[in-house]
């Protein structure tokens, strides 16, 4: 056990390489060290001297991939790409383009982002596999089919209806909550209403449709048939074997997402306004802080990997067919 | 309590608009055994789902009764059938690997039934479920109770299985082919199982099967199906000194017969075409999603063996013995992890991939399966040419049309049949289709991998004579994997036994099949069902 | 006499079209590509849809034949490139307001200053100049609308009857026929429905703004007219950047695997991790400032944003390949392992021909599956990647643009809500069809769901 996970961190380090170096390709080609630090600076303070320093504090007064003026292994490691490789993975973010420390940063940022992505996760799957389950149970009926029609209609929806027409329908017209911004502590539950209901209602249809060919298929396999054919109920077999069963697709459908909840979505937290990590990433992208979204690039590439971890121990646990050998 | 246990009268039932069971009637008595006897598509698994009333959604009952004792079972409700369900009457399945749950273990399985038709709760229940494993033959019941089912092996698996059905302790037993996916010597064990609980609990048991060895060793009483209808029903006995009906005796024919046959022998070259010495081909195992390599499958393990020219020499084993792996291991279809494979002398395993390449000319191969041998999109004509087009052979476009055409005459198809898809014809032409492709390189020997299995019976002895006639003809060696020791007997001159990935025993068939020394051999053909008449 | 002008995309999607129909002849020769769109065929509810993605697909192509109208004498500006589009919705486009109005209103939204005809200035709500102004009687709007209507519906219906009166005898198919075939029914019905849509809006909003108008007086209709382009173009192109990647590391890895298998998954292991939206935001922004640093390479406004839709376009299909290409190397593993496989092997058959004979025929209908699926999903994302500006170019006319900038509109009192309803309910309506197109097309495509043929074995009986 310990081996495999030992071997799943090793392969994550050269997906982390590449990642980086995706990154550093992505921004460099655009923005020289030169243009970022006229950037940041603005108009009025700059001189070749500001400059330097601007990019001497930063670091990226280095060349970035392959330093010709040393020798011997520091070509390779006196580079801004090492150094700031060697710094990510010890989780070290530094300083932002801007001046504000990142690491302190995320860990503020964090909290609004889970305050909204874990109730619409866990609202979401309750709500989704309760309707699943009774629908799958129904299959074939006529409510079945209009459930199937309205899943499709939610799904074909766009999220920004979602959140316009909730901003306006319950924030402006009935006054339930308000309309975007966030605060801490106990009073956050009041903004994280509005964004939790709309990202659950629109993500149900498809997660509804997913769940119920989930349920489908195993209600088509033959354990079922010999569950009948042993005189249970049919809602014993509903619960006792199918939903068993499907819980293991969907478990680790589902726990693969976990670790991009700290993330946040991206979307939501712009339009309502929370100070999240998502929104902190589109404002790094829109002021093109490289610091920034290099640091978020390697949070989020590391967090998926992760849940790729997750994924292989939550098939671990519940399917015993890899759990015993 | 009157004797008869299950009437069915006047069945019809339909899949859309086709009948699949047309005006069958059917009596059982309480302790004795009624085969249903037939080949796929007669209709015999789908009579007994509906006796309890688990036909696919797609099949609906047009008319008919059946009454088990004193019940009319249609005119149940859902409801009260699913307490006839597990309580009076018992199911075994055929793929016991697909009909239990993964995820629970085998002690809740059984125990559902306890629970839900004989009430039975916490110790009471646990004590009966050891005890219905034990009777099934399984050691260690105690422990064995919570496992789960992928912890079986496929025989105990189907023993874990008639558990199950029994638990509620049912008065009649269906069993549907239960022995079909076993091995010949797992079978034999399953049963005299089956057949020592009917006798102690006095049930009434309907057994499905296509093989009439295995009917002969439970009948008490045969009705043989064909397309929906049953053709015959009478008394064992009966039934097999003096088959009435015309498709009863087309059954009867099929039946492996193990008579010594005379064969021509084969020259004899100095060299043989070809020499296997010590091969051997291991899988790593590795479980699940961990991809750890746990240990070793060694599905061939130390393999020798020669073939001459012009000669078939017969591998014969059960499923799990490691001879189509090591069939397809010889034409370096799959890694080999040791050993040597000479072909005219030179190894197969140290030739350059292109020099192997080029030498897969004289080395072809048949599959089982011809539904999936070959590509649903192309055309026979493209099917047939691939192989001269690979090797730089037939000359131009036109001459390889000639030669394709040539070929399908040559199996006894038709020279138009070049222009359509494989979907268009059925098992046994599909069959003459891979052996046309195999013939179209020329090669020198064939691999041929369980060729007649997934074939109807009628069809089976039809390719078996086209292969003897082009051997005749042209020269060719066989490789002939097989569990069927009646093809045996029938096309091998020589024969070797595999057993776990061993060659246990190996000699001119004649000797091998009717003086066999090794103690598995003599296991096998004594397994094998016969029919004392 | 006015000049072609060929854009990009233009090219791009009369090639995907001619690409389409090319498939369509060669799939009506091969039997078992044939069957699975029969299928489809024979689903009233996907005929539906089809009916209204070709309308679609129609509207798209007219708006990609572009001309640059000649100058009218004596101006000085070159006048913008149109398309036949744009010059049949002349009417539309040409009637622009000063601001915001409400649908079919002969006033405009706010009060403006207004010099009477006594010489005084007063704050009220000015008459539209082409909304309804040919009304000289205000109070006769609604009969004016229900005489146009009826008048624009009937000529509508008329048209859709002689249209199906066209296809049907090309068809050489009798009209006592359709009792069996509810499918075709049902597209017919659709056609005609599209046919009086067609006609009441081309009566209705030659003189009214059947939507209303936006903050700079733009009719809102012409505008959602003009967002189908985008919406299919990107739903369509993208996917035209993803197949070969997909496609050929995806089959390899599964067939070859080994070292070509490792790298293709470290591939897109490390592509997939990277948060998609994060890479298109990257991407874009590196295209903006290469496009800004190139300023004067762009002939005019038009090809400018065209580029920046085919670079969208390239950007979401070189970051979404992931996925596609995992289920195809999925498949190609399970493939490899197939007799057929193994026997073009023995037969000495070299690798890369039995990718491309073997493998790759039988992954298709993934492919195609996929394809579809992925459309409604790529729209909806046009729609949400504007909003955080790494979308189209807001020059350009994309719902994703008429959300973005209706979005602060519901804020006022009252709210203005016309641009944004249009922009939602014309996008539901193609992502719906989409959706139930893509529904039937799966069904038919997927194995396991498909019927046996002819000569297979029976299920077991």
């Amino acid at each position: 056990m310990m081996g495999y996970f030992v071997r799943r961190l090793l392969y994550a380090i050269p997906i982390l390489l590449g990642v980086n170096v995706l990154t550093f390709a992505l921004f460099f080609l655009v923005n020289t060290p030169d243009d970022m630090a006229r950037m940041q600076l603005g108009e009025r303070r700059l001189t070749p001297a500001a400059i330097e320093q601007w990019k001497v504090e930063h670091g990226y007064h280095r060349p970035v991939f392959w330093n010709a003026a040393q020798t011997g292994v520091t070509q390779l490691t006196d580079t801004l790409f090492f150094d700031s490789t060697t710094r990510l993975f010890r989780f070290d973010f530094g300083k932002s383009d801007a001046g504000r420390d990142i690491n302190a940063d995320i860990a503020e940022r964090m909290g609004p982002s889970l305050a909204i992505a874990v109730p619409v996760l866990l609202v979401g799957l309750a709500c989704a596999l309760t309707w699943a389950l009774a629908i799958a149970w129904l299959a074939g009926t006529r409510l079945d089919f209009w459930s199937g029609v309205l899943c499709v209609a939610m799904m074909s929806i766009s999220g920004l209806f979602y959140i316009i027409g909730g901003q306006w329908l319950l924030a402006k017209l009935w006054h339930l909550a308000p309309i975007s911004g966030y605060a801490d502590g106990l009073a956050s539950l009041r903004f994280i209403l509005l964004p939790v209901v709309v990202s659950v209602l629109a993500s149900l249809g498809g997660s509804v449709r997913w769940y119920r060919a989930l349920f489908l298929e195993e209600l088509s396999k033959d354990y079922v048939r010999m569950a009948r054919a042993k005189g249970l109920s049919d809602a014993r077999v509903m619960f006792g074997h199918v939903f068993r069963n499907a819980l293991i697709p969907i478990l680790t459908g589902v726990v693969v997402l976990i670790p991009s909840l700290f993330l946040g979505a991206l979307i939501t937290e712009a339009f309502f306004a929370i100070p999240g990590l998502g929104s902190y990433t589109i404002e790094a992208l829109q002021a093109q802080d490289f610091a920034v979204v290099r640091a978020m690039v390697f949070l989020g590439s590391l967090l998926y990997i992760a849940g790729l971890m997750l994924t292989d121990l939550s098939y671990l646990i519940a399917d015993p067919r890899v759990r015993l050998e | 309590m009157s004797d008869r246990l299950l009437q069915i009268d006047q069945l019809c039932v339909h899949i859309g608009d086709q009948p699949v069971i047309e005006n069958l009637s059917l009596d059982l008595k309480r302790g004795e055994t009624l085969v249903l006897a037939g080949e796929s598509g007669s209709g015999k698994s789908l009579t007994a789902l509906s006796v309890a009333r688990l036909l696919p959604a797609a099949a609906q009952v047009r008319a008919g009764r059946i009454t088990l004792g004193d019940t009319a079972l249609f005119g149940l409700a859902e409801r009260e059938m699913t307490k006839v369900r597990g309580a009076r009457i018992g199911y075994i399945f055929q793929e016991p690997q697909l009909a239990l749950n993964p995820v629970m273990t085998v002690g809740d399985q059984i125990g559902e039934v306890l629970g839900c038709h004989l009430k039975l709760r916490g110790k009471a229940r646990q004590q009966r479920v050891i005890e219905a494993l034990a009777a099934v033959g399984i050691p260690y019941p105690e422990r064995r109770a919570g496992e789960y089912p992928h912890q079986f092996s496929g025989g105990m698996k189907q023993r874990v299985m008639i558990a199950i059905a029994l638990a509620g302790e049912p008065e009649l037993l269906i069993a549907d082919e239960p022995t079909t996916a076993l091995d010949v010597t797992v079978q034999a064990q399953v049963l005299a199982l089956l057949k020592a609980e009917q006798q102690r609990r006095g049930m009434g048991m309907l057994f499905i099967t296509h093989d009439l060895g295995v009917a002969w060793q439970v009948a008490d009483h045969l009705a043989v199906m064909q397309a929906g209808r049953v053709v015959e029903n009478a008394p064992r006995d009966r039934f097999y000194a003096a088959p009435e009906h015309p498709y009863s005796r087309t059954l009867f024919a099929a039946l492996p017969k193990l008579e010594p046959q005379a064969h021509t022998a084969p020259v004899v070259h100095d060299q043989p075409l070809l020499e296997v010495r010590n091969l051997a081909i291991h899988f790593p195992v590795r479980r699940g999603l961990l991809k750890r390599t746990v240990a070793s499958v060694k599905a061939v393990n130390g393999v020798s063996f020669t073939l001459q020219a012009g000669e078939t020499l017969a591998v014969v084993g059960e499923s799990g013995s490691g001879k189509t792996t090591m069939g397809r291991g010889i034409l370096r279809l799959l890694d080999l992890t040791d050993g040597q494979v000479l072909h005219r002398g030179d190894d197969l395993r140290q030739l350059s991939s292109e020099a192997l390449r080029i030498r897969r000319r004289e080395l072809q191969m048949i599959f089982q399966d011809p539904f999936a041998a070959m590509n649903p999109r192309m055309l026979v004509n493209e099917i047939l040419q691939e192989g001269m087009l690979a090797q730089g052979i037939g000359g131009s476009a036109a001459q390889r049309d000639a030669r394709v055409r040539e070929l399908l005459v040559q199996v006894g198809l038709k020279a138009e049949h070049g222009l359509r898809y494989p979907h268009e014809f059925s098992g046994g032409q599909r069959q003459r289709l891979c052996i046309a492709r195999a013939l179209a390189v020329e090669p020198r020997m064939v691999v041929c991998d369980e060729p007649t299995s997934a074939l109807d019976v009628s069809v089976q002895a039809q390719i078996l004579e086209l292969l003897e006639e082009l051997q005749q003809r042209l020269g060719i060696a066989y490789l002939f994997i097989t569990h069927n020791l009646g093809v045996v007997a029938r096309i091998a001159h020589r024969v070797a036994v595999m057993h776990q990935g061993v060659i246990v025993e190996q000699g001119p068939v004649n000797e091998v099949l009717f003086a066999p020394r090794h103690p598995y051999t003599q296991a096998l053909l004594a397994a094998v069902p016969r029919i004392d008449a | 006499m006015p000049t072609p002008l060929l854009l990009l995309s233009d090219f791009a999607a009369w090639l995907l079209f001619l690409a389409a129909l090319a498939y369509a002849f060669t799939a009506s020769r091969r039997e078992h590509l044939r069957a699975p769109w029969r299928r489809v065929r024979q689903q009233p509810v996907a005929m539906v849809a089809a009916v209204i993605l070709l309308a679609h697909v129609g509207i798209t192509l007219l708006d990609s034949l572009h001309f640059a109208p000649q100058a009218a004498n004596g101006t000085e500006a070159e006048p913008e490139p149109l398309s036949v589009l744009d010059f049949v919705l002349t009417p539309l486009r040409t009637g622009v307001e000063t601001s915001y109005s409400a649908p079919f209103a002969l006033l405009g939204f706010d009060r403006e200053s207004v010099l009477q005809a006594d010489g005084r200035v007063a704050r009220e709500y000015p008459r539209l100049r082409y909304g309804g102004a040919h009304l000289r009687d205000p109070a006769q709007w609604w009969l004016d609308i229900l005489q146009r209507g009826a008048i624009g519906a009937g000529a509508g219906a008329l048209a859709g009857v002689l249209l199906l009166r066209l296809l049907w005898s090309a068809q050489c198919r009798p009209w006592r026929r359709c009792d069996e075939d509810p499918a075709g029914r049902a597209a017919a019905l659709t056609l005609l429905l599209l046919c009086v849509l067609a006609g009441l809006g081309g009566a209705l909003a030659t003189r009214y703004h059947v939507f209303g108008t936006d903050k700079v007086g733009m009719d809102v209709l012409y505008q959602s007219v003009k967002s189908v382009r985008t919406g299919l173009l990107i739903g369509t192109l993208t996917t035209l950047v993803t197949l070969p990647f997909a496609l050929v590391l995806g089959v390899a890895a599964g067939y070859y695997r080994g070292r070509v298998d490792d790298l293709v998954q470290y591939g897109y292991t490390t592509l997939a991790s990277i948060p998609g939206v994060l890479l298109v935001a990257a991407s874009a922004l590196l295209l903006d400032g290469l496009m800004t640093r190139h300023q004067d390479a762009f002939s005019s406004l038009i090809v400018r944003a065209d580029l920046r839709l085919l670079a969208l376009c390239v950007i979401l299909g070189i970051t979404s390949w992931t996925g596609l290409c995992r289920l195809l190397r999925a498949e190609a593993l399970k493939l490899r392992e197939s007799d057929f496989v193994r026997a073009a092997e023995a037969l000495g058959v070299r690798g890369p021909r039995i990718l491309w004979r073997h493998l790759l025929p039988n992954v298709m209908h993934i492919v195609i599956i996929a394809t579809v699926l992925d459309f409604s999903g790529l729209v909806l994302a046009e729609a949400a990647l504007t909003y955080i500006n790494i979308g189209v170019d807001p020059g350009m006319e994309s719902w994703g643009n008429m959300i973005n900038a209706a979005r602060m509109e519901l804020a006022r009192q009252p709210a203005v809500w016309w641009c944004l309803s249009a922009a939602m309910l014309w996008m539901f309506v193609l992502v719906l069809a989409a959706n139930l197109f893509a529904d039937a097309v799966r069904e038919a495509f997927d194995p396991r769901t498909r019927e046996a043929t002819p000569s297979a074995r029976p299920a077991g009986t």
